[in-house]
């Protein structure tokens, strides 16, 4: 399949050497957001400004996910929200446009992820090897800020590190380099901290280095004041005289005097002090985080390539599951029809996986979902395409099977049998799998619609 | 010939012990006993000024400039640096350590560069080292620390000796009387009881330089000032020229100052209380090597340099007459006379004689010693505890000093026939071949 050429723009004041036919020129960002999309742009301008446009164009629907080549230089913003410098050849912006293209289409097939976490990882899915890069600002009382989850969030109020760790923990993010470790305040999570020493004894901070010395005949230690006495030094204590250092006395190690209780001590204790708060604790008690680059996940990845779709998060999406409402009206059309005319016969099965969702729950998001792609994968061999299936809760699954006698229905059970075989693995060992069935017009009953029907089926289930 | 037998026949009779005795006994009365007389009524005359003295508190503070001279010391330097640093001295001290042969000297230069003056501790103390890539010799070390000093007082010291924390303080005050030039400083033996060689120095820099200089000094008759631990006015020593090339430029500069005594009427005190500390050699062989350096370069700078300065005109009558006495006849001609007696009386004397006169001969130094070290250890002293101990060595030290009274005169020998001084360690080849020659 040969793909077409992507339309491409320049904005600013790219020079004519470039090689690339057809190039749209604007020279300002809201002449480029006022003309119909483009696919691929590339920003001419120093790495500041293109910084700037990069996160205008990125906090835009037009341009959130399209590829944006930088063709000067690049500054941390730009590595953060840009795809990197512009290629030299045209073939080379096609190809990457091709492949990013591919993705696009597939998760464009859903609706434009309208979540924040949405957002976010297929902006990573889209890029072969893109990051959530971490850029130092020393604006910022935490030191470091995610220029793209900014970029990204429109409205939403994202605690980055916060939302950060949560998809390391659903393993949809990874952890990447390690950028930095900062110390920041316990209380207001400030790093603008102040390292001050202090008294040992009473934390006072007035203190003070007081030259001092000590006497090897007595062990006397006091200040050099004490000591000296027209000129020479005197114990005060022993009142020997002392001539030499070394031989007859020396420079204590204790040499910090507190001026408010009056303690004599040798290393001062420190304290970190916040300025945006005022809150003093110690340099341990502090928090540390460990700054990061983070990049997509392979759960991340495979739940990107499942389309943003809400169906996907309803793990039987594959089956055409009809709403309850829909189910329960093509059922009492069926049973009026065989009510009628006596015939086609149709037949109904109730399947109740019991202890899915505790075990779900227990195996975690990614291999929860592994099994439940492998369940659906059973479920529709054996269900044909003229089948219809609904789920009333979350265990309870429900296959209509027209035109279907008992005979066909002992043929079909005799495969969901197979469904049962995935449950002997020991970890999903606790789901046990029954089976109610009902065929019309042999079990009909009067007066019993749709929903009373599946009510009726459904106790037998429990 | 047939005279001189006759003579020495004449000695080898019954009665010739006694008369060999009676020759020599003057001998030692006219020279050795007046030297030690001397030395004595200006210690007691020192020691009665020092009790009767009311301490005075002066506001005379000049900026010290201390040179130190180093070489291959190593760490010992930062001992010395730390030892200016912790002087009691409420003025400044500005610390000058020129490294020489700094290329070669790696460990002494980084010593020095590492040392660190806490501007909190030491507020008045500056360090402002020199590095003298090319060896020039200790000479040049002191010039060019005296080119770069700027305080009043200039310091000539050595990199391996530490000094007490009163030093410049003691020092400083003798400076306060401008007739006052140089002051010369105590050095006391820092290995004491490293050797037995070191002892006995131990005992000699304490009785014969440290008493003898504050005796001689009361009479303003000081022979040498150290170079190892010397005061100098800046203004005066750079008008006189600075430090001369050769050897033993201490004393060359102590002759040099003492030619201007007649014409300004200057003084060289000895400040007892000044104190330095320095290494002395361990071994017999380097105790003797330092010796024929220092007497053959007395010969040098006496009989070859400095024999025209050596006049009444210039130095007045009392140094003149001292540097005869203590300078030629003790230190030049003693030495040969000595020499020339102990071997005639070994060769000469039958063995009986010999040992009454040598015991007679050693009795009579044993008592002058006893009698120096007592006066020492009551009235001089400053750490008489420290210096009771040496009395254990007084009865070995007049042999001591025999030794180096014999020992001197081949090293006078040395200097007048194979020229010793021109074969110094103090300065390298290529700064003495540039020299005057004398």
């Amino acid at each position: 399949m040969s793909t077409p050429n992507p339309r491409i723009a320049v904005l600013g004041n790219r020079v004519a050497s470039s090689n690339i036919p057809d190039l749209k020129h604007f020279s300002d960002l809201s002449s480029l957001l006022a003309a119909p999309a483009f696919d691929v742009l590339l920003l001419d301008m120093p790495a500041a400004y293109a910084g700037r446009v990069l996160r205008k164009l990125r906090s835009t629907t037009a341009y959130r996910y399209q590829l944006v080549y930088c063709c000067r230089d690049q500054d941390g913003w730009c590595e953060a929200l840009g795809d990197g410098a512009c290629p030299a050849e045209t073939s080379e912006i096609k190809t990457l446009w091709g492949i990013w293209r591919e993705r696009f289409n597939l998760f464009r097939q859903g609706s434009a992820p309208e979540r924040f976490e949405g957002r976010v990882l297929s902006w990573l899915w889209l890029r072969a090897d893109a990051h959530v890069y971490a850029l130092r600002d020393p604006e910022v009382p935490q030191h470091y800020r995610y220029p793209l989850l900014e970029a990204l969030a429109d409205s939403e109020q994202v605690n980055p590190f916060a939302w950060l760790s949560l998809m390391v923990q659903h393993e949809w993010l990874e952890e990447g380099v390690l950028v930095d470790r900062v110390r920041l305040c316990s209380d207001c999570g400030s790093g603008r901290l102040n390292y001050i020493d202090v008294c040992a004894e009473c934390q006072a901070m007035d203190i003070s280095r007081q030259p001092s010395l000590h006497c090897f005949t007595c062990g006397h230690v006091g200040s050099q004041e004490s000591f000296l006495k027209d000129g020479l030094l005197l114990c005060p204590n022993c009142l020997n005289r002392l001539r030499h250092i070394g031989s007859d006395y020396d420079r204590p190690l204790e040499n910090y005097r507190c001026r408010s209780c009056q303690a004599f001590f040798v290393d001062a204790d420190v304290q970190a002090r916040c300025l945006d708060c005022g809150l003093s604790h110690a340099p341990d008690k502090l928090r540390i985080r460990e700054v990061r680059d983070f990049r997509l996940a392979e759960a991340g990845r495979f739940r990107c390539r499942q389309d943003f779709n809400d169906r996907s998060i309803n793990h039987f999406g594959r089956l055409n599951l009809l709403g309850g409402k829909d189910f329960y009206e093509l059922l009492t059309w069926q049973l009026q029809v065989v009510r009628r005319y006596q015939q086609p016969a149709f037949s109904l099965l109730g399947l109740r996986f019991v202890n899915l969702a505790g075990t779900l729950a227990r195996l975690g998001e990614h291999r929860g979902h592994a099994f439940i792609d492998s369940l659906t994968d059973r479920l529709k061999e054996s269900v044909r395409e003229t089948d219809r299936c609904s789920r009333s809760t979350e265990e309870f699954f429900w296959i209509m099977l027209p035109h279907t006698d008992s005979k066909g229905l002992e043929f079909v059970t005799q495969r969901l049998g197979r469904v049962a075989e995935l449950f002997s693995a020991p970890e999903v060992s606790d789901i046990s799998l029954r089976v109610v069935s009902f065929t019309a017009p042999g079990d009909l009953l009067e007066q019993e619609d749709g929903e009373l029907l599946l009510a009726r089926l459904a106790s037998e289930l429990i | 010939m047939e005279q001189l037998y006759s003579l020495l026949s004449a000695l080898m009779g019954t009665d010739g012990l006694s008369r060999l005795f009676f020759m020599l006994f003057p001998l030692f009365l006219m020279f050795e006993l007046p030297l030690t007389i001397m030395v004595l009524l200006g210690v007691l005359r020192w020691f009665a000024r020092r009790r009767t003295s009311v301490p005075k508190t002066s506001l005379y503070r000049p900026k010290v400039s201390c040179i130190i001279t180093c070489y291959s010391e190593g760490m010992d330097v930062q001992t010395t640096l730390l030892s200016l640093c912790e002087q009691t001295y409420p003025g400044h001290i500005e610390m000058i350590p020129v490294v020489d042969g700094a290329t070669m000297n790696q460990p002494t230069l980084s010593a020095v560069r590492s040392f660190y003056v806490d501007p909190l501790l030491y507020p008045r103390r500056h360090l402002r080292p020199i590095a003298k890539w090319q060896r020039g010799g200790r000479v040049s070390s002191l010039n060019a620390g005296l080119a770069h000093a700027s305080g009043e007082i200039v310091m000539a010291l050595d990199g391996d000796t530490s000094f007490d924390n009163n030093m410049v303080s003691a020092i400083v005050r003798n400076f306060e009387d401008p007739s006052v030039p140089a002051v010369a400083g105590s050095l006391r033996v820092r290995n004491v009881w490293g050797s037995w060689v070191t002892a006995m120095q131990a005992l000699e820099y304490v009785l014969s330089i440290h008493m003898s200089k504050i005796g001689l000094a009361e009479w303003n008759l000081v022979n040498n000032v150290s170079g190892a631990f010397g005061a100098f006015r800046r203004s005066f020593l750079m008008k006189i020229g600075g430090w001369n090339t050769h050897t033993a430029e201490d004393l060359d500069l102590t002759l040099r100052i003492k030619s201007y005594f007649k014409r300004y009427d200057l003084k060289i005190p000895f400040e007892p209380e000044a104190i330095g500390h320095t290494d002395a050699p361990a071994t017999l062989r380097q105790f003797l090597m330092q010796r024929l350096r220092w007497d053959g370069d007395l010969f040098f700078l006496y009989v070859r340099k400095h024999n025209h300065n050596i006049n009444p005109d210039l130095l007045g009558w009392r140094s003149f007459l001292m540097i005869l006495v203590s300078g030629f006849f003790f230190q030049l001609v003693l030495p040969f006379i000595i020499l020339i007696y102990t071997l005639l009386a070994l060769f000469i004397l039958p063995g009986k004689t010999l040992l009454f006169l040598f015991a007679l001969i050693y009795l009579l130094y044993l008592l002058i010693t006893m009698l120096l070290f007592g006066a020492m250890l009551t009235m001089v002293s400053d750490r008489p505890r420290q210096d009771v101990t040496l009395a254990l060595l007084v009865p070995v030290f007049p042999l001591f000093m025999l030794l180096i009274r014999c020992w001197s005169a081949v090293a006078m020998l040395n200097e007048m026939f194979r020229r010793g001084h021109e074969e110094t360690s103090m300065a390298p080849w290529w700064v003495l071949k540039r020299a005057t020659r004398f």
